[in-house]
C-alpha cells in the first residue's frame, strides 16, 4: 500500500512538468483567443473595452471575411483531393511497377516537401510570370502571340495558381506516408488477385485502398488542419492577399485585421471561428470516413 | 533515500520548466538577449563624466537602406556629448524584436519606425494611445546648440497629420529622414535625354502620349506605392486647405467634384496602365514592376529615390538614365504637387526615461547628427539647409520643390480602429482591379466613400 502510494506519487512529479506546460502553452493561449474575441483591444494599450459578441456580428457582415472563407475552402477541398488522389497514385505505381530509376522518383516527388515555402514560390513567380515565365512561354508555342496569361494578377485564375504550387509542394511527403503503409501489404494479397484476373486498377481499389484506409483517414485529418496552415504561408510569399485581396484566406486576413489593421480583438474573432471551423471540419471527415478497419 | 532523490529531481525539473516561461517578468535580461541576437552593439565605454552619467537610454532604430553605422555612431556622439549609455537595438524587422518586448512590458526610450509598414506598428500604438506626446521637444534647444528644435525643422514637417496623428496641436511624432515622392522615368525617351517626346506638366498631355507612343505609360511596383501618389493628387485637385480636409474624413471635401476629377484621372491611368502590372504588384515581384521603366515597358511609375539603389544592378535599355518629376498638373498652369514622405521616431509612452529620451530627439536634429545621417548612411533630416550639402546626384530629387513643385505632407488622421475597414486597401489596392478590368472607376469611388464615411464616424 505504501508503496504503491509512493509510485503514484512519482508518476503524478514526472507528468507534472509536461502537464504543466502543456496547460501554459496550449490550454491558456487557447482560452485568450477566445477571450479576447469579445473584446475590442489594439494590442498595446490597457483599454480593453468588452463588446460581448459585437465581433462577430461585425464578422458576420463583413464581405471580405466571406471572401477569404471561400478562398480557404476552396483550397482545402481542391488541393486536398488533388494532391491524396496524386498521392495515392503515385504511391502505388512505385510500390506495385517495377520502373527503372524508382528512387531517383522518390527522392524527385519528396524534394519540394524539404524546400521552403519562400523558395517554393519564389519558384512558381518564375514558372508564372507572365512575359518570361516558363508556362507562358510554352503555351505561346499553341496560342501564337495572344495576350499573355496573367497567373498571379488575372483574379480568376490566382487561386489556382496558388492551389497547383501547394499540389506540388504536399504530394511527396504523402507519397511517401502512403508507399510506407502500401509496401506492408503481403504480396500474396496481390498474387492471389493476379491469379484471379484482376486488373491493376481493381487491384487498386479492392486491395490496397481498403487495406490503407486508416492511413488515409489519419492523413486527411492532418492534411485538411495543415492545408489551413500552408494556404497562409504560400499567400503571404507569394502574393500577398493580392491582386486586391482576392487571395486572402482566413489566417492571412485574420493577420492583416489583428496587426495591419490594429483590431486584435476581431482579428481573434476570426481566430475563433477558424478554430471551431477547422475542429468541426476534422471531426466530420472522421466521422464520414469511417470504416471497419481491415486486418490481413 | 531514492525515492527523496528522484522527487527532487523530478521538482526541480518542474521548477526550471515553470521558470522558463516566467522569465518575461524579470524586465531586463530578455531585453538583452532580443538585443543581442538583433544586431544591438555593446555600448562603448564612454567616460561617465556627462551629466547624465549612469543613464541608459534604450534606443530601437529600423535597419533600412541606409543601413545601421549611422545609427552606431550617433548613439556614440550622444554617449559623448551627456555621458550617457545608449544600448542600441537595430533589425531589418523591428517589430518582430520590440513588439514582444514591449507587449510584456519592456518599452524602448526611442524607437525609429515610421508608419505604413504592414505591421503597422505605430499606427496601432497611436490608436491605442500608447506614444508619448512630445510637443515640447519642438520649444527645447538642441543638444549642443543654440537653437531650438522647431526652429531648425523645415516648416511643414510638424503640424501636419503624420506628426500631429490626432489632427490637434499635439506632436507625437519627430520627423526624420525624407525623401519627395513622384514620377520617375527614363530620360532618354524624352526631349532632354535626346528621345521624341515632349515631358508632360499637364495630366491631359501625359494621356495624350498614348498616340505618340506604343509604350504602356504607367506602371507601379504594388499598389502600396500609390498612397503617396494619391496623397499629392488630391492636394493637386483640391490644393493644400483641400488636402488637409480630405485627410481629416471631411464630407463635403470626399462628396467635391475635385474627388470625381481624381478618380478620373486614376482611371485613366488604369486604362493605360502595363497589362502585367498586377501580376508583379506583391512583395515578391515588384521589382518586375519598377524593371519595366528600365526596359522601356511603362513611361512613368510612382515611387521614392530609395528606388535608385534598389535597382541600380538591374540591366537597362541602351542610354536609360533616371528622371524624376513632380505630377503633372490637373490644368495647365496648376500647381504640381510632390508628396513628401519622411520617416518618424516618437517615444513610447511607456518609456522608463523620458526626459532622456526627449533629449535624444534633440540631438537627432543637431548638425552632428544630421551630417552622421548624410554621411554615413546618405539618409536626409527634414532640417534647413540640410540640401546644400547633398551629393550632386540626391540633389536632383530633393530639388524637386526649388523648381516650382508644391510639397504635400501629412497622412490620414488616425482613428480608433474599425473592425474590416481599411483605406488602404479601398483607396490603394483597388487599383490591381480597376486595372484588370474586375472592378469600375464607380465601385471604386463608392467603396472609397463608404470607408471614408465610417472611419469619419470612428475619429
Amino acid at each position: 500500500m505504501q508503496k504503491n502510494k509512493a509510485r503514484s506519487r512519482f508518476i503524478v512529479a514526472c507528468v507534472a512538468p509536461a502537464c504543466i506546460l502543456a496547460f501554459i502553452f496550449m490550454v491558456v493561449p487557447t482560452f485568450n483567443v477566445f477571450r479576447m474575441s469579445l473584446f475590442r483591444w489594439g494590442g498595446y494599450s490597457p483599454n480593453q473595452t468588452f463588446v460581448g459578441l459585437q465581433n462577430f456580428i461585425t464578422l458576420f457582415q463583413d464581405e471580405d471575411f466571406f471572401r477569404s472563407c471561400r478562398n480557404s475552402i476552396l483550397l482545402i477541398v481542391l488541393v486536398t483531393v488533388v494532391t491524396l488522389s496524386f498521392a495515392l497514385l503515385f504511391a502505388f505505381i512505385l510500390t506495385r511497377e517495377k520502373i527503372r530509376g524508382q528512387n531517383l522518383f522518390r527522392i524527385v516527388f519528396y524534394i519540394p516537401n524539404i524546400l521552403s515555402v519562400v523558395v517554393i514560390s519564389a519558384i512558381f513567380s518564375a514558372i508564372y510570370d507572365s512575359n518570361r515565365g516558363l508556362l507562358n512561354s510554352i503555351l505561346s508555342l499553341f496560342r501564337g502571340d495572344a495576350d499573355p496569361i496573367y497567373w498571379l494578377g488575372d483574379q480568376k485564375i490566382v487561386i489556382y495558381s496558388l492551389a497547383i504550387a501547394m499540389v506540388w509542394q504536399a504530394i511527396g511527403y504523402y507519397m511517401v506516408m502512403y508507399m510506407a503503409s502500401m509496401s506492408s501489404i503481403p504480396e500474396s494479397l496481390y498474387e492471389s488477385a493476379n491469379l484471379e484476373g484482376a486488373s491493376r486498377t481493381r487491384q487498386f481499389f479492392s486491395i490496397t485502398l481498403p487495406l490503407i484506409w486508416t492511413n488515409i483517414r489519419t492523413t486527411l485529418t492532418f492534411f485538411i488542419i495543415s492545408n489551413i496552415n500552408m494556404s497562409f504561408l504560400f499567400v503571404k510569399a507569394m502574393t500577398g492577399g493580392g491582386p486586391d485581396g482576392s487571395t486572402e484566406v482566413f489566417l492571412s486576413y485574420m493577420y492583416s485585421q489583428a496587426y495591419t489593421n490594429s483590431t486584435y480583438g476581431y482579428g481573434m474573432a476570426i481566430g475563433v471561428v477558424v478554430f471551431s471551423f477547422s475542429f468541426a471540419l476534422s471531426a466530420l471527415v472522421n466521422f464520414v470516413t469511417k470504416r471497419e478497419p481491415l486486418e490481413f | 533515500m531514492k525515492k527523496v532523490l528522484s522527487m527532487i529531481l523530478a521538482l526541480a525539473l518542474a521548477a526550471s520548466a515553470l521558470a522558463a516561461c516566467g522569465g518575461s517578468a524579470s524586465s531586463s535580461a530578455p531585453a538583452s538577449a532580443a538585443g543581442s541576437e538583433a544586431g544591438s552593439a555593446p555600448a562603448s565605454t564612454a567616460e561617465p563624466t556627462g551629466d547624465y552619467a549612469g543613464q541608459t537610454l534604450k534606443v530601437a532604430a529600423i535597419e533600412t537602406a541606409y543601413g545601421v553605422e549611422m545609427w552606431q555612431q550617433v548613439a556614440d556622439a550622444f554617449e559623448a556629448k551627456t555621458g550617457a549609455t545608449v544600448e542600441l537595438t537595430t533589425d531589418k524587422n523591428l517589430e518582430d524584436v520590440i513588439d514582444p518586448q514591449m507587449k510584456a512590458g519592456n518599452f524602448y526610450d526611442v524607437v525609429h519606425l515610421a508608419t505604413g509598414r504592414e505591421k503597422a506598428l505605430p499606427e496601432t500604438m497611436l490608436k491605442e494611445n500608447a506614444i508619448l506626446e512630445v510637443t515640447d521637444v519642438l520649444d527645447m534647444k538642441v543638444l549642443g546648440e543654440d537653437v531650438t528644435v522647431g526652429e531648425k525643422i523645415i516648416p511643414g514637417f510638424t503640424g501636419n497629420l503624420t506628426t500631429n496623428p490626432y489632427g490637434d496641436e499635439k506632436v507625437y511624432m519627430m520627423p526624420m529622414f525624407y525623401g519627395p515622392c513622384g514620377l520617375f522615368y527614363n530620360k532618354a525617351n524624352f526631349t532632354e535625354g535626346g528621345g521624341e517626346l515632349e515631358l508632360p506638366e499637364t495630366w491631359d498631355e501625359l494621356f495624350a502620349l498614348a498616340d505618340q507612343t506604343d509604350i504602356p505609360l504607367f506602371t507601379y511596383p504594388t499598389a502600396g506605392y500609390l498612397d503617396a501618389f494619391t496623397y499629392a493628387m488630391i492636394a493637386e485637385v483640391g490644393g493644400q486647405d483641400f488636402f488637409n480636409k480630405a485627410l481629416q474624413y471631411d464630407e463635403e471635401t470626399w462628396n467635391s467634384a475635385g474627388i470625381d476629377t481624381m478618380f478620373d484621372i486614376l482611371g485613366q491611368l488604369a486604362a493605360n496602365t502595363n497589362p502585367a502590372t498586377p501580376s508583379y504588384a506583391n512583395n515578391d515581384n515588384f521589382t518586375k514592376n519598377q524593371q519595366m521603366i528600365l526596359d522601356n515597358e511603362a513611361l512613368f511609375m510612382p515611387n521614392g529615390n530609395w528606388v535608385i539603389g534598389e535597382m541600380a544592378d538591374a540591366p537597362r535599355a541602351d542610354g536609360f538614365e533616371w528622371g524624376f518629376m513632380a505630377l503633372p498638373a490637373v490644368e495647365e498652369g496648376g500647381d504640381r504637387y510632390s508628396y513628401t514622405f519622411f520617416e518618424q521616431s516618437w517615444i513610447p509612452a511607456g518609456a522608463e526615461n523620458p526626459e532622456l529620451a526627449k533629449l535624444f530627439l534633440t540631438f537627432l536634429y543637431s548638425d552632428e547628427a544630421a551630417d552622421i545621417f548624410a554621411e554615413a548612411g546618405g539618409a536626409v533630416q527634414p532640417i534647413t539647409g540640410m540640401t546644400d550639402k547633398l551629393s550632386a546626384d540626391n540633389q536632383v530629387y530633393y530639388s524637386v520643390y526649388d523648381n516650382g513643385a508644391k510639397a504635400a505632407i501629412g497622412t490620414f488622421a488616425t482613428t480608433a480602429p474599425v473592425e474590416g475597414v481599411n483605406l488602404k486597401d479601398d483607396l490603394c489596392f483597388t487599383m490591381d482591379s480597376v486595372v484588370s478590368g474586375t472592378k469600375t472607376v464607380d465601385e471604386w469611388k463608392t467603396a472609397v466613400r463608404t470607408t471614408v464615411d465610417t472611419l469619419r464616424g470612428a475619429l
